[in-house]
């Protein structure tokens, strides 16, 4: 088709659709091709075989019962983090904004820290499973609606009020988990240190499903807000001329990155810098756009965490690392490149 | 009402939290994956090592490196742990976390969490805990008989033998500048009364930051130490030199008021602790108030 002169300004025009379009399906290749590494590989030695065949067999039982629900939440939680981390850094056209920012990371970890201390009864019924991801999930919330209430009444909900807000409820969060953390005993102490470390270790089906689906409702609103989160690029004032219902905007993608999060670190503690590298990465492969950038961003870190965690629990066997490990060992570097990179 | 409460009483006994019933003999225990360093020693002292397929970071004694780690003891990877093929997870009390102890049980691989006394007693019901899990509880009554049980009448001897309890403050170390000392419902403060001391840090619960002031009152004629924290301070200079530390009435006579430990020797509530609390027993004397400065030397050549 190239060939042909006559065709070649279309061409010439629509040629950056085509490498975008091939840039995302290399992501989701990369996603599918993780995903099937991890389910592949792990502690327990697992050919092909086992897991399709006998039913009572353990390999089989560990394939469903622990490493897939495990990669699931990986996958969920990372690409929750990165599409959440896209949306709010556009939102506050800021390339330092990531899901922490708006309190969603102190707020989980206070409610979990609330639930160890002082819910000792519920953790011991039998709806525990349930009771430390709903504390976390509900502390992740509420800070963030109280940010958002806080930041409309006093500050018109501008994007300058929200990020200091959000540094004065992560303050306080701070202080609250501090609190608590003195008011612990031993046990709790170090069960509250391995949660704040974040690990998908403590997947299972009976909480992966509520949360998956929770997540899956509460980020997908993020990707129908790309173009108006395109427009705000160029100014507030300007994206709100051009129709965008700018405060509507940020409510939503506040309290949607909010929700998904909290469902994601409810379960999996706090994973560090994938909602903050994540959409940098993915602005280099797809370019600017949010339409481009929120599914690439899904995508990239979906796979990105996946492979972090298969990292994490493979490099020690039988034990496993801590994943925020692997995360940041790979998103710190990163990110003084991307600074060096900018900055010839 | 009669049914409702039979299915409450279902579901918790189903909970997979609840502890089971421990200490009760395993219907296969040949191969052992163990989360707890005390729980390894016990085995060895049983002579049922071979059996243990993986042990946890804590287990380092007697011999660190014979087994695969499955990681901390709170901290366990199911799949790792279960990748070992253990017909029994041994754990102790404090094994966690939950939800990779909860899918252990959940996959069929029975688990046993071995309950914790922080006393004398609750050593060798621990290791009759295990003897009887593993099936070897005539062999452990003979073993008990003739290894632990001379060292715990030795220390409830010394206890009707000695008037006045000695004064002690248990640390872990400095973090953050300040020393963590042991306050009521540690395991550190059971090794102290063991020991016949008197935990003068006993105002809280747990492990905590202890204040300048705090330590001033407290005022401990001596200070036991764990040596990881003297490691990871730089020294048992560093550590008396600390101004919480400095002032007290240990500190003014470091020489012979700073009693460094091993850790898990002594705080892992194996056979190992009974050795600790008797050596520490003979360390630790009663100190006269008014003589605390002057008088020790002589003292120390008593028994």
């Amino acid at each position: 088709m190239n060939s042909n002169p006559a065709l070649a300004p279309e061409v010439a025009v629509g040629r950056l659709l085509p490498a975008r379009a091939m840039a995302l399906a290399l992501l989701a290749a990369a996603l599918l091709g993780t995903l099937t590494l991890a389910l592949a590989v792990g502690a327990m030695p697992m050919p092909f075989a086992d897991i399709l065949g006998d039913e009572a067999a353990l390999q089989r039982r560990v394939f469903t019962g622990i490493r897939a629900p495990r990669v699931a939440l990986a996958g969920l939680v990372g690409a929750v983090l990165a599409v959440s981390g896209a949306a709010l850094q556009g939102l506050f056209r800021n390339p330092l904004a990531d899901p922490g920012l708006i309190g969603v990371s102190s707020g989980a970890a206070l409610g979990a820290v609330a639930m160890i201390v002082l819910g000792r009864g519920l953790l011991g019924g039998p709806l525990a499973v349930y009771a430390l991801p709903l504390a976390a999930m509900l502390g992740a919330v509420l800070v963030t609606l109280f940010l958002w209430a806080f930041a409309s009444r006093y500050g018109q909900f501008s994007i300058v009020t929200i990020l200091l807000v959000g540094i004065a409820l992560n303050a306080l969060a701070a202080v609250g988990v501090g609190a608590f953390q003195y008011l612990s005993d031993d046990g709790q102490l170090r069960t509250l240190t391995f949660w704040m470390l974040g690990s998908f270790g403590r997947a299972s089906w009976p909480t992966v499903w509520p949360a998956a689906l929770a997540m899956a409702a509460a980020a997908a609103p993020l990707f129908f807000v790309a173009r108006a989160l395109d427009l705000l690029q160029l100014g507030e004032s300007e994206a709100f001329h051009l129709g965008v219902a700018v405060k509507r905007l940020k409510r939503r993608v506040i309290l949607c990155a909010a929700a998904a999060v909290g469902a994601g670190v409810a379960l999996s503690g706090i994973i560090g810098f994938v909602g903050l590298v994540v959409p940098h990465l993915v602005r280099l492969l797809l370019g600017a756009s949010h339409r481009w950038v929120l599914p690439g961003a899904a995508l990239l870190g979906g796979a990105l965490t996946v492979g972090a965690d298969l990292l994490a629990r493979t490099i020690a066997v039988p034990a496993e690392i801590p994943v925020s490990l692997v995360t940041s060992a790979l998103g710190a570097p990163f990110f003084l490149w991307l600074i060096a990179r900018v900055r010839p | 009402m009669r049914p409702r409460l039979d299915a409450a009483t279902v579901l918790l006994a189903a909970c997979p939290l609840m502890p089971a019933a421990a200490c009760e003999t395993a219907m296969d225990s040949s191969r052992i994956a163990v989360a707890g360093g005390s729980l390894t020693e016990i085995i060895y002292f049983l002579g049922a090592e071979e059996r243990i397929v993986a042990v946890d970071t804590t287990s380092d004694f007697p011999d660190p490196k014979r087994f695969p780690s499955i990681g901390y003891v709170r901290a366990l990877s199911a799949e790792g742990l279960l990748s070992m093929h253990p017909t029994l997870v041994l754990g102790e009390d404090d094994m966690g976390p939950p939800e990779a102890v909860a899918a252990m049980r959940r996959l069929g691989v029975p688990v046993v969490r071995v309950p914790e006394v922080h006393s004398a007693l609750g050593i060798l019901a621990k290791v009759r805990c295990v003897a009887t899990v593993l099936n070897l509880a005539a062999e452990a009554d003979a073993l008990i008989e003739a290894k632990l049980s001379p060292m715990v009448k030795h220390l409830a001897r010394l206890r009707t033998a000695r008037s006045g309890r000695p004064k002690a403050a248990f640390l872990l170390g400095l973090r953050d500048g300040a020393p963590i000392g042991a306050g009521r419902g540690t395991s550190a403060h059971g090794l102290l009364s063991m020991a016949l001391a008197e935990n003068v840090l006993d105002s809280f619960k747990g492990w905590k930051p202890v204040s300048t002031e705090a330590m001033a009152v407290a005022a401990p004629d001596y200070i036991v130490v764990v040596e990881r924290g003297v490691d990871a301070a730089g020294g048992a200079q560093r550590i008396l030199a600390h101004p919480a530390l400095r002032t007290t009435p240990a500190g003014r006579l470091p020489e012979r008021r700073l009693i460094v430990m091993n850790g898990m020797a002594t705080l892992g509530f194996g056979p190992r602790t009974l050795q600790s609390a008797l050596r520490l027993a003979s360390l630790l004397r009663a100190v006269a108030p008014a003589a605390a400065t002057v008088a020790v030397g002589k003292e120390d050549d008593r028994e």
